[in-house]
């Protein structure tokens, strides 16, 4: 454990070690000349060993992304570290060094073994993302909270388990605190678990399992709950009518609305915010619902639609392969005959041929592309039309329920301004309620300040339903637009993509037949 | 009625019109006088003799007075029939029985269900009835025959006629719950001779193929639109006639053709159509969730629908409980025949009380009532209102297991159909399994043979159905699962290994998931299914077989395979440019051909070819590896692959699979010869299964049963030494009914063991008086020889010899013997001390001083 770093230095993992291991670890016999021949590529190495290297820090290894198995026991590492893009790791062997915490892991998903053995960890931690994690080694090292264990609940995969040599093992509790809150390990410290024994420790700390049982299985409602509310908005928003379904809109216009606030104290504004509060919700309801089928009906409009291209692409598809599989067969037999052939003009006859062939498969795969572009074309351009007609009736509508949330608003203000200047003689009149606030007793001066008190609610009111109005149609256009757009790249790529796949092959067909050509008179 | 009267009578109706005149008149005698009454060629009657009725019980030979009293009414009623109806034929009503007895028709149906579940339907019931027996056509085709049996003699010979098949196929269905009722009526030429030459044999008859009309989903919102179509229409319109003129001339041809078969097999019309009595069975829809009423012809186990052409006309009808006759006109056969029974107007009965079977509710009395009123009071008053049929006469019918096993007489049957013939045999009568032929000929003389069907049961091989067409010279074999090789079809053309032949096999049941092996003389084609390294095609041609070597001790020599094909299917758990579709091995070239699967969104697949040359380089280095040793389109380049180390691995990996595909190609070669191998021997050694559940014929449980037996009868003999009674001789020597004394008591004890002492020490005088005597014989001889020793012929001393060894071996057991004796006796003695102390009768006696 406290391995003092010796008469050797610390090596530092350069280039020409890291060559040196994977020259060493290689293939052998003729692979392995051919692969001297070559040079190995570092991201094509799936398992490099790197132990008794005198090692100090761990580094140069991000070329290996194809890593599976990396062993680097028996080294002086201090740090786990550099080991963010050997994503594919599954098997990581880091015992024996001078390791002090668990970190670095983070990216490791494919994780399977860890092998920690021998370091001087203290606490289990940062483990989280190795969620595959089945072989754990943590012996001699220097774990001395049994508490921790309780962290190592969260890895379903976790077979082995060995943490010998650690304060804890020694513990009298400690096997069967182990078997009780870990009931789906099957080794521990090198041994099998006896069924009888988990059985005992199950039993015996029953009512403390029970209890964490209980608050895991709570956490996990709520994580539920929680993700199920998110899905839920997150459908909203697809529908563009988030925090519709309720008075947050209401409530958010009265939020920074100074002047409204003070004026429900006003005789009377009480009930008559109430009214208005239900009409608006009301409204907010109408919106909420429409929008939800609205985006229904324009889920569903996609669905036929990518349905209907993806249907004509493969059936498109298939009539391209059988014409290649048809033209294949045929070649290949008249290759075969050319190569029986010995007569140097019929070679040349055929080879024509074929070359004709070649050229005649060539149209009729580039006549079939274009054939499925056009098609597409049309029907892609019918659902722009479509879809572009579907959000402009969304928005219409919903403009038009917007429209009446103004004149509801409208209606309010009237009513209020009515309120206010009554209330305003009242007081010029001196028959005022005395339980005004103060604050609302000092808009009371004159008109003018009533009005503009008033007024400027009145105005918010009115900005918050415009910002949220085109909060709504800005999204819902957007979306549309980049719709369309998506389609449209996607079906050039595809276009690309296929000419490209054509042309290749085409070649290749072409240098097969040239390469015959002149490898003939050769033989 | 018969359909001949009517015509009768609308001949009359013609005559009246226009006055008979002399000449018509000796025209019609003329004619009359010409008519010919055919009589079967071979007259099969009931050989009378055959029918032992001494063994018969009384109720066959005499008549409860119930029955006189039926058959007393029968007779009034027959009478007043005959009486308002003189024109019909007298009615069936009591013919008599094989012990000369009149007995009522009613009377002779003796419901039975039939303890076999096979015989619960009636389609299973009819072809039972129809197989069992033999048909015997009616002494006078014209009338009823006057002699009906009961069904339990016409079983006993497997013969009757028509009359006597449907009596005992009415029993069992009534008995079974049908609403049968035996028919006495009008029936063709066909139907009364069982003549089935003119119908379409059932089992060539081909279920139709259900057309699955396929709806095409409406096209959908975004359906594309099909390219435009440059084809000319004229063009295609001009096609399509001259394809409808060819089709008519073909459609023409065909007709034409069927037609001159359609006359062909008409038979020539028969003189006595209509006349021709004939029985049969009708079953009513109602009970046994029967739909619809309908016939079913018991000669032929048939069923007919009521509008069948060959049914003339009904006469009457019974069931075991009345009799009805039929009042309806049959001009056009039994077409218009309403069968409610309820219904007085339409059917006469003649029992009333009895269940009727309808009351219909909708009578239409009105539109005959004046013209049938006569009929309809007749013999309805003289008639005891609470009078009720008899019970049968008819013993129980019994079928034995081993009949109904057997079914038809003698376990054989042949029926001849059109251009068909089928014969069946009852299992386990032909050594190798077969129990029904069906022969299919060209001709309708049934000369040339077009196909042969033969259907095999509890064969070793689960052989079920061999299928020869003699046109083709194909054999197509089909097998139930349990063919240890898993084999389900087999056609071939003859059993010679490497020819063409096609197996199909019960994959599931296979470990490699071979479905289908197809072979001809240089090829074999493997289909799998199912397997986890996903192969699902193997091709190999194989090229000429390489000369033995004159070492070479094998005895196999394979055929070297010069080309493997090898299809795969999608492997899910790999990237499809990655999954290999086809490989191809060429053998002789050194040459692999690799196919990848096509991704879903491309439309051509990488390709890959290996050519493996071992050369060497200038210096003189061995080339392991060059780029142009491995030619690869790949649609979307790929690093790693162009690298000459992953090739490498990849030839080296491939060459490994080509020797296990040679491998296995060797394999299934071996496997071809050992299945024709073993379909060879079992076709010779015919070694039929036979179920555990058959006790009769297993042999192995018939052994354990009977052995079984026999250690029970030895165990109850054992029991019964073990209880004999020693006392017994000396007890009976007391006066009886005394109770013992104890001196009494003594003295039995003591005499019983006295007499057993006395029979041992017997014994053993008895075998120690034999020891002597042998013993004797012997010196006597051995002097004699010691004697004559000289004189004696080679011969005489061989007897002498074989004598004395027998002798000795005599004397040696009569010694051994002896001396077991006189081991036991003394142990035997004190057995019986012990056994006569514990006898309940003496030990109370002999305990208190013993």
């Amino acid at each position: 454990m406290n391995r003092m770093y010796g008469s050797m230095e610390p090596r530092v993992m350069d280039d020409d070690m890291l060559k040196v291991a994977v020259g060493e670890q290689g293939p052998r016999d003729e692979a392995g000349q051919l692969a001297k021949q070559e040079g190995i590529l570092f991201k094509d190495v799936l398992s490099l060993q790197l132990d008794f290297q005198n090692i100090l820090r761990i580094d140069n290894l991000w070329q290996f992304e194809n890593l599976r198995k990396l062993q680097l026991d028996n080294n002086i590492i201090e740090r786990i570290e550099g080991l963010e893009n050997l994503i594919h790791l599954v098997w990581l062997d880091l015992s024996f060094n001078n390791i002090e915490a668990i970190e670095g892991l983070d990216t490791l998903v494919n994780l399977e073994d860890l092998s920690l053995f021998n370091n001087r960890i203290s606490k289990i931690d940062s483990l989280d993302a190795l969620v595959k994690l089945q072989v754990l080694s943590l012996g001699n090292n220097q774990i001395g909270n049994m508490m921790n264990l309780i962290y190592l609940r969260k890895f379903k995969c976790l077979r082995t388990l060995s943490l010998s040599g650690n304060p804890i093992a020694e513990a009298e509790d400690y096997k069967m605190f182990i078997y009780a809150y870990l009931p789906d390990l099957v080794y521990l410290d090198f041994r099998r678990i006896d069924e009888h024994a988990k059985e005992l420790a199950e039993m015996k700390n029953q009512y403390s399992i029970d209890e964490l049982k209980h608050r895991e299985n709570l956490m996990q409602i709520r994580q539920e709950e929680e993700q199920a509310r998110r899905m839920k908005l997150e459908e909203h928003k697809m529908a563009f009518v988030e925090h519709l379904d309720g008075s947050y809109l209401f409530d958010s216009m009265y939020v920074e609305d100074v002047e409204g606030s003070k004026l429900s104290y006003l005789p009377g504004v009480g009930e008559l915010l109430e009214a208005y509060k239900d009409k608006f919700v009301i409204i907010c309801l109408n919106i909420f619902e429409y929008g939800l089928k609205q985006q229904e009906k324009r889920k569903a409009e996609l669905d036929t639609f990518n349905e209907c291209i993806h249907e004509a692409i493969q059936e498109n598809q298939e009539q391209g392969r059988l014409k290649i599989a048809k033209f294949e067969e045929e070649h290949l037999m008249n290759l075969n005959t050319i190569q029986e052939e010995t007569d140097l003009l019929n070679i040349e006859k055929m080879i024509m041929e074929c070359s004709e062939d070649i050229t005649e498969l060539f149209n009729v795969l580039m006549t079939l592309e274009m054939q499925l572009v056009e098609q597409l074309e049309e029907a892609i351009n019918m659902f722009e039309r479509n879809i572009i007609d579907l959000v402009g009736l969304f928005i219409e509508n919903v403009q038009s329920l917007m429209a009446q949330c103004r004149d509801l608003e409208n209606h309010h203000h009237e009513k209020l301004l009515e309120i206010a200047i009554n209330t305003l003689e009242k007081t010029a009149k001196g028959e005022l309620d005395e339980d005004l606030p103060e604050d609302v007793r000092a808009l009371f001066v004159d008109k003018d300040t009533i009005v503009n008190a008033v007024g400027a609610s009145h105005d918010i009111h009115l900005l918050k339903i415009d910002n949220r109005e085109d909060e709504l149609v800005t999204r819902a256009n957007s979306w549309c637009t980049h719709l369309v757009d998506k389609i449209h790249r996607d079906e050039v790529m595809r276009n690309r993509k296929r000419v490209k796949e054509i042309n290749q092959y085409i070649d290749h067909m072409q240098s097969e037949l040239d390469n015959l050509e002149c490898g003939d008179p050769i033989d | 009625m018969r359909p001949a009267e009517v015509w009768k009578e609308e001949a009359s109706i013609t005559q009246e019109e226009t006055p008979m005149t002399q000449e018509m008149l000796r025209d019609l005698e003329k004619k009359l006088s010409e008519m010919e009454i055919p009589t079967p060629a071979d007259p099969l009657t009931f050989p009378k003799d055959t029918i032992d009725i001494s063994m018969l019980p009384p109720s066959y030979k005499t008549n409860t007075p119930k029955e006189e009293l039926m058959l007393q009414v029968a007779d009034n009623f027959s009478r007043q029939y005959s009486h308002l109806c003189p024109d019909r034929m007298p009615l069936f009503l009591h013919p008599l029985n094989e012990c000369e007895v009149p007995k009522f028709v009613s009377t002779t149906i003796r419901p039975t269900l039939m303890p076999y579940p096979d015989l619960y339907n009636w389609d299973s019931c009819a072809q039972f009835v129809s197989d069992f027996l033999t048909m015997v056509p009616l002494p006078d085709p014209l009338k009823p025959p006057d002699h009906l049996y009961s069904s339990t003699t016409v079983l006993k010979c497997q013969k009757g006629n028509c009359f006597d098949f449907s009596t005992l196929l009415c029993s069992m269905l009534i008995g079974s719950g049908y609403d049968a009722y035996c028919v006495n009526g009008y029936g063709s030429w066909d139907l009364c001779h069982m003549d089935l030459t003119r119908e379409v044999c059932p089992l060539t008859v081909k279920p139709k193929e259900k057309v699955k009309k396929e709806e095409k989903p409406p096209p959908k919102k975004y359906a594309i639109k099909p390219p435009r179509d440059l084809t000319s229409r004229f063009e295609q319109e001009q096609e399509a006639k001259r394809q409808e003129e060819i089709r008519a001339h073909e459609e023409k041809l065909r007709r034409e053709a069927e037609e001159r078969l359609l006359e062909a097999s008409k038979m020539k019309p028969d003189p006595l159509h209509g006349l021709r009595v004939h029985s049969w069975v009708l079953v009513l829809s109602g009970k046994r969730e029967v739909p619809e009423t309908f016939f079913i012809d018991a000669l032929s186990g048939r069923s007919y629908s009521t509008q069948d052409d060959h049914f003339l006309g009904i006469e009457s009808l019974w069931n075991h409980k009345n009799y009805w006759v039929n009042m309806q006109d049959c001009w056009n056969y039994c077409k218009d025949l309403v069968f409610d029974l309820g219904d007085p107007v339409r059917w006469e009965y003649m029992l009333l009380g009895t269940d009727k079977p309808y009351l219909s509710l909708t009578e239409e009395d009105d539109d005959d009532l004046n013209d049938e009123d006569d009929v309809e009071a007749l013999g309805k008053e003289d008639e005891d209102k609470s009078f009720d049929m008899p019970p049968s006469w008819v013993q129980q019918i019994e079928i034995t297991p081993e009949e109904f096993e057997t079914r038809c007489p003698k376990g054989k049957k042949v029926l001849h159909y059109q251009r068909a013939q089928l014969e069946k045999w009852a299992p386990y009568l032909n050594p190798n399994g077969l129990v029904c032929r069906l022969t299919t000929y060209e001709d309708l003389e049934c000369t040339k043979e077009l196909e042969i069907k033969e259907w095999y049961q509890n064969r070793g091989d689960m052989l079920e159905l061999r299928h020869i067409n003699k046109s083709t010279g194909l054999i197509i074999d089909y097998f139930k699962p349990g063919h240890p090789q898993a084999l389900r079809v087999h056609t071939y053309k003859s059993m010679e290994p490497e020819m063409d032949r096609v197996m199909e096999f019960y994959e599931v049941a296979r470990v490699d998931g071979l479905k289908k092996r197809e072979e001809t003389p240089n090829t074999m084609t493997e289909y799998y299914q199912g397997r986890p390294d996903f192969l699902a095609y193997r091709h190999i041609i194989f090229g000429p077989r390489v000369k033995k070597l004159p070492g070479n001790s094998t005895d196999s020599n394979p055929r070297p395979p010069v080309k493997i094909t090898e299809r795969f299917y999608r492997n899910p758990e790999k990237p499809a440019d990655d999954d290999v579709a086809e490989r191809v091995f060429l053998t002789t070239e050194e040459r692999i051909q690799l196919r990848y699967h096509c991704r879903s969104d491309h439309i051509t697949a990488n390709k890959r070819e290996f050519l493996r040359r071992t050369e060497v380089d200038s210096k003189g280095n061995k080339i392991i590896m060059t780029p142009d040793m491995c030619i690869s389109f790949e649609v979307e380049p790929m690093e790693h692959t162009k690298k000459l180390l992953y090739q490498y691995e990849t030839m080296m990996q491939l060459k490994n699979e080509e020797k296990l595909s040679k491998h296995q190609a060797w394999e299934s070669e071996l496997e071809v010869l050992e299945i024709l191998k073993l379909l060879q021997e079992e076709e010779e050694a015919h070694t039929l299964t036979i179920s555990i559940y058959d006790t009769k014929r297993n042999e192995k449980s018939k052994e354990y049963r009977e052995a079984m037996e026999r250690v029970m009868h030895e165990e109850h003999l054992r029991q019964m030494e073990t209880q004999l009674d020693y006392l017994a001789p000396f007890l009976a020597q007391l006066p009886p009914g005394e109770k013992l004394t104890r001196w009494q008591a003594m003295r039995l004890k003591e005499e019983c063991l006295s007499d057993f002492k006395q029979r041992l020490i017997d014994k053993a005088n008895l075998i120690q008086a034999r020891f002597e005597k042998e013993t004797q014989e012997l010196q006597k001889k051995q002097q004699w020889y010691q004697e004559n020793q000289v004189a004696l012929s080679p011969e005489d001393e061989d007897l002498y010899l074989s004598y004395c060894s027998q002798a000795m071996f005599r004397i040696r057991i009569l010694e051994q013997r002896l001396n077991r004796h006189k081991e036991l006796a003394p142990l035997k003695y004190l057995a019986l001390e012990e056994k006569l102390h514990k006898d309940p009768r003496l030990a109370e006696l002999l305990k208190v001083f013993g």
